[in-house]
């Protein structure tokens, strides 16, 4: 076993080839070749650190899922050949150990934590008995041209807190992941429809917030 | 009938938003085109669910970016 300084982790190292059991300094290589995959690794955890806490919004579940991915990411290194998209493959560990984490009962969602309540049938309170909106939706003006401003994407991910834990995470692996409508039901066991209604929800939330805080439209 | 034609903003948003995830039958998709031609709230609606999912999937790029 070999300690990596810069992850705090064990790595067991490969049994050295009976060719180089006399040759240290080949060894010697792999080690320094180790410390720097661990560090090349390192230089992409404040980018984890930030997408994972945006998806489960608990500091500590994300540092568990940074740690698990840039662990799981030095284990398997030298089979990733291409540099350039190291960002990429790191996202895809990443992607599967939040769903993990969202996963397992006991940490980070209760057991019931994706059924529908009364609130849901409703749509929150969107729309008033006889299905017309409450908060009509005004134009927004040129929306494109605010993805270019920081300000924006600090309100947006505002926005996207004020949503309830579960609408918010439901969004996000969809919208932000990129998931699936088949691959969330599957990994979070919901019905397709539970799938529509809660995404239905996140979308009514955060236009409405968007539109309050951002766009500075008055409803209609 | 005519009333069965014409669907509620509530119905025709959740349509919109359903369309997102799978295509709507097409008895569906007509009566949403419809509400969206005379309503012109559901259409600013559908426009900015659909730009929020644009947004949404620019979202790591800004992770990347150094600033906090």
């Amino acid at each position: 076993m070999w300690e990596n300084a810069s992850l705090g982790i064990k790595v067991k190292m490969r049994s050295a080839s009976p060719r180089s059991n006399f040759r240290d300094t080949d060894r010697e290589s792999r080690v320094t070749e180790q410390d720097e995959h661990a560090q090349d690794l390192e230089a992409h955890r404040k980018y984890l650190q930030r997408y994972a806490l945006f998806h489960l919004r608990d500091p500590s579940l994300a540092e568990d899922a940074v740690q698990d991915t840039l662990v799981a990411a030095l284990a398997q290194r030298e089979r990733f050949q291409g540099r350039s998209q190291l960002r990429t493959w790191l996202t895809g560990i990443l992607k599967h150990k939040i769903i993990d984490l969202t996963r397992s009962r006991g940490r980070g969602l209760p057991a019931d934590a994706f059924a529908l309540g009364e609130d849901d049938e409703s749509a929150g309170g969107a729309f008033n008995a006889k299905g017309r909106w409450v908060d009509p939706p005004a134009d927004w003006r040129m929306p494109d041209a605010a993805l270019e401003s920081s300000q924006f994407w600090k309100v947006y991910q505002e926005c996207c807190r004020h949503m309830s834990k579960r609408d918010a995470l439901v969004f996000s692996m969809r919208e932000v992941m990129g998931l699936s409508s088949e691959e969330i039901c599957k990994k979070i066991e919901i019905s397709t429809t539970n799938l529509h209604v809660i995404l239905f929800r996140a979308r009514l939330s955060l236009r409405t917030c968007m539109s309050k805080n951002w766009f500075g439209v008055r409803p209609d | 009938m005519i009333h069965k034609l014409i669907d509620s903003c509530a119905h025709a948003a959740q349509l919109s938003s359903r369309a997102m995830e799978q295509p709507l039958t097409p008895a569906e998709r007509l009566r949403l085109k419809m509400h969206l031609m005379m309503c012109k709230r559901c259409s600013n609606f559908s426009r900015q669910i659909q730009f929020l999912r644009r947004a949404s999937g620019k979202l790591p790029e800004i992770f990347e970016k150094d600033e906090d």
